[in-house]
Order: C-alpha cells, then structure tokens, then sequence
C-alpha cells in the first residue's frame, strides 16, 4: 500500500477522529486525541489490510509550546509504515499504555515518563531507569530544563 | 534425625561489571537453586544524554555525537541520521556516495559481526574464537582508517554524501579481503558449528517464540532466527539495496543456536552486497554542496535502516526556523532485545543467560544512549 492509498484508508476507517498532519516528510503523520488512542492502536493492531504488529518506536517532545508522544509503528507482514502523536499541554499531560498491543511499549514509554514527566496511564512500572535511582533535579529532556554544566549554543 | 532440608529463594546481583554484559547492565535474579525464577534489568550505567546533546548542536554537529550511538558499527549510526535528514531536506547524494555507503555500511556489519563472533565465544568458554575475529576485523578497520583516518568513531558518511574519497589503494586491499574472507568464515563455523560443547551450550536454550519477538519489537537477526523473514534491507529498501542480489537467512527455532548460525550466514551475504558493490562502483561526485546554513524545513521523519542489532531508527523533528534539530530520538535494536530477555530467561540457568544475551548481541551504549 502506497503513502496516498494508506492516507486514505486510515482517514477513511476512523472519519473524524484521526487528521492528517502536513509534517509528515515521507510517511503519513497522523494526529489523535489522547482518549482515543488505545482504541486506535486496537483497531490497527486487529484490522486485517493494516496488521500493525510492530512498534518501532516511541518519541517524547517538547515543541517549545505543548508536549507530543509519536508512535512509529509498522506492519512486518504488510510491509506498512507511518506514525501517529498526540499532543497535549504542558499541565497534567497524560496518555495512557499501549502496552496491552504491543508490550514492547514498555521502556520507550517508562523513558518518555522519566525524561520528560508525562504521565503514562496504566503502566505499572513507572521506576527510574536512565537517571540515577536518587535523581531530583527535574525533567532533563524539558526545553525549560537547565543545569549548571549545560551551555546552550547559540543559534548562529 | 537431622530436619528437613530447607531450601528457598535468594537474590544476586549480577553486574554492573560482569565480563558477560557487555558494557554495564545489571540483571537483579531472584534465583531458585541455579534456575532463575525472575530477572530484572537495570540500565542506564551509560546514559550520555546524547539526545539531548544532539538537540543543542547543528546538524552536523549531530554526527560525530551520532558515533558514539552504537560504537561497534557507527558508520550505520551516521547513515541513519544522514539519511533522516536528507528525507526531511530532500536532498539526494550522488551515486557514487551512495555505492561507498554500501560499501562500507556491509563491511561494518561484518567487524560488528566479528566482534559478537569473538566475544559470544569467550562468553561461553572458547578463546580461540575470539583471536580469530578480531584478526579479520583488523582488515576492515585498516580499510576505515585508509579512508576516514579513524578506526572506531569515523565521522565519515556526511549529509548528502561521505566527507572524502577512497584513496587509491583501498580497492586492491578490499578485493584482497574479499577473496579470502569467505575462506575465513568456513574457518570460523569449523571451530564452533558442530562443536558439541557449543550445541549443548546454545541448541533449544533461550526459545524466543515468533509473537513474543514482534510484540517487543525484537528485530534484526533476533527476530530472523525466529523464523520471521524480514531484512528492511529488502522490504523498506534504502539507498541502492533493491540493486543488489542477497539472500536473507533464517532460522526455524528461535534459539541461540539459530541466532548464531544466521549471523554467521549474514556475514557472507554482506560480503556478496560489498562485491556487487565494488564491481558496479561509478566515478562521480562524492557530496551534494549544502548551504552553509543548512536548515531543514518544518517537517518530521522517522527513517529506519537495518543494522547488525536489528532496526536502528532515528526520528528527527526540524522547527524549519532553526539550524539545530528540535528533537533526535534515537532507537537502536538492543533496546527492545534487552526488553524481552527477562521473558526468555525465566525458566533456564543461570549458565543460559550468558548464553542468551551474547547471543542477543546487546551493546550497552545502545540501550542507554
């Protein structure tokens, strides 16, 4: 399935729900709402033309102006490939697991939760792991964060 | 009449500094006799915070930090951020950068191979193995140097290019290599593959069944052993892969001994790609002029190669307003395949998850970044 029959088929199946982002460079970028998004990831874990059954990759990010989580997923046996995020405001941000389709989401969302403080619904191991055990210093990965030892570059 | 005997039981630590965790993890097993009943994880003994560096330095700057990624094939780890890049930006190198890419992408997969070829055998009781790889790595590396000056970090595979030409006797070296380095591999297999020590050390020890590994997002030769055949080197082709005639190698079992002998094959398969390569190697340019203050525009790109791990994906969102990445997330293939290893160890010996987690090939600069 090529970008533009894929773009379709997804728009297509959750109308309404999921839009289409114009930053996708070479795969479809999609956006959702955080409510729905272990219905999503059901529904394209289960559909028989999709079959995502490969989760690539989740991103914690801070735009400057509001938190995202993008999920790259993929499908081995339909050789699919595109991402979806969520974005959401800086206060109280939360998603839940997707642990329950891809338990693989394990550590790419522990990471997401320790380095960036959203919150992860639902996931039962939220623990340090990256940072020490005694870290109070915040959440490093935060465009706000500073410490002493970090210079920032200028921009030209 | 002495009591019963009492048995319960008991925790150990193993790691951070044990010679069979390559680099510094811990495990924390809670142990049952010599069966582990529970193993846990403990990373982050050499978190860099590389993401966060890459987020404060132009894309160029990006690279020589992109080495450090996974430092047993960097040159993989460069492609991989030069080829996000050069999809959010849209530029396209030449040719013949294209060919030395492949080129030296297949030779680095073999040293990666080679070194996980030398210490999977040390790991498990065999020195001689470990001599043999590191003596053919010697060669590759001697190539790298020729061209890139360094031997580990090499900052050689630049956005929209490489950031110089082979010298003049890199091709005869290289052809060299490749005539004898098939004969090396036979040498290699006889040492360990019928070896009845290595079969009972590796055959059925660490099952990892085909659901279990794409739900944890095992790939690469992990997830090929299993039986699974997916190289994205051929089902989400980059750079001229769809130009070359390999094979892809898998395994039925899913254990320890699958993953070695796919390995094994893997080796001579990249070798077929680096002669293919050489043979249809053009003249030309080596590098797309960029301007000097290169900035991409707003957009974002997760783009993902095959690596001797597994999937080693990188995703970069560009503001379009700035010369410095807004973020660079990098995923390498030991994050995921360290992820699944408490699931696959339960059960064995303590022996078997040594065995278990060479043969995962895991690398620790990967997993903790």
């Amino acid at each position: 399935m090529d970008k533009a029959a894929l773009t379709k088929y997804i728009l297509d199946k959750f109308a309404g729900k999921v839009d289409l982002l114009d930053t996708g460079k070479v795969e479809p970028v999609f956006r959702l709402e955080s409510d729905f998004l272990l219905e999503f990831c059901r529904a394209i874990n289960s559909d028989e033309t999709l079959h995502i059954d490969f989760l690539c990759n989740i991103a914690g990010v801070d735009t400057g102006e509001r938190f995202e989580v993008v999920y790259s997923v993929a499908s081995v046996k339909n050789r699919i490939r595109f991402d979806f995020k969520i974005a959401m405001a800086y206060e109280n941000a939360e998603v839940e697991s997707v642990q329950s389709v891809w338990p693989g989401a394990n550590w790419h969302e522990r990471e997401v939760w320790e380095l960036y403080g959203i919150n992860i619904l639902n996931h039962g191991n939220l623990t340090r792991f990256l940072l020490p055990d005694n870290w109070d210093q915040g959440y490093p990965m935060r465009k706000n964060w500073d410490a002493p030892d970090f210079v920032r570059m200028p921009e030209s | 009449m002495s009591a019963p005997f009492r048995t319960e039981e008991f925790l150990v630590n193993m790691g951070p500094h044990h010679p069979s965790t390559h680099g510094v993890c811990r495990f924390l097993l809670t142990m049952d006799g010599e069966v582990v009943v529970k193993a846990v994880p403990y990373i982050g003994y050499l978190h860099r915070a590389l993401e966060r560096i890459c987020e404060n330095r132009t894309y160029h700057q990006c690279l020589p930090v992109l080495d450090r990624f996974e430092y047993c094939t960097s040159m993989s780890c460069e492609y991989a951020f030069c080829l996000a890049t050069e999809k959010l930006a849209g530029i396209q190198a030449p040719e013949r950068a294209e060919y030395l890419r492949v080129i030296m992408l297949e030779l680095n997969r073999i040293a990666s191979h080679l070194i996980w070829y030398g210490t999977t055998s040390l790991d498990l009781g065999a020195v001689t193995p470990f001599l043999y790889g590191f003596r053919e790595r010697e060669d590759i590396l001697d190539l790298f140097e020729m061209t890139c000056g360094q031997r580990l970090t090499y900052n050689y595979i630049r956005i929209g290019g490489v950031s110089r030409d082979i010298p003049p006797e890199f091709i005869p070296k290289l052809k060299e290599f490749i005539e004898k380095f098939p004969r090396k591999v036979d040498d290699y297999e006889k040492l360990l593959t019928e070896n009845p020590i290595w079969i009972v050390r590796n055959k059925n020890v660490g099952i990892l069944s085909k659901e279990l590994a794409l739900g944890y997002g095992v790939s690469g030769p992990a997830l090929r052993a299993s039986g699974v055949k997916f190289d994205l080197r051929r089902d989400d082709p980059y750079s001229l892969y769809d130009r070359f005639e390999f094979d892809i190698p898998t395994g039925t079992v899913g254990d320890c001994y699958d993953r070695y002998l796919v390995r094994m094959e893997e080796m001579r398969q990249s070798l077929r790609i680096v002669k293919q390569a050489l043979e249809q190697l053009p003249a030309g340019d080596i590098k797309t002029k960029l301007p000097p203050n290169f900035k991409p525009p707003k957009g974002e790109v997760y783009s993902r190669i095959e690596n001797s791990r597994g999937e080693m994906g990188i995703y970069i969102q560009s503001a379009g307003d700035s010369k410095k990445p807004l973020r660079v997330k990098m995923r390498g293939g030991s994050y995921n395949q360290l992820q699944v290893m408490p699931e696959i160890v339960k059960g064995g010996k303590i022996a078997d998850l040594v065995a278990v987690m060479a043969s995962m090939d895991i690398i620790m600069p990967e997993v903790d970044r």
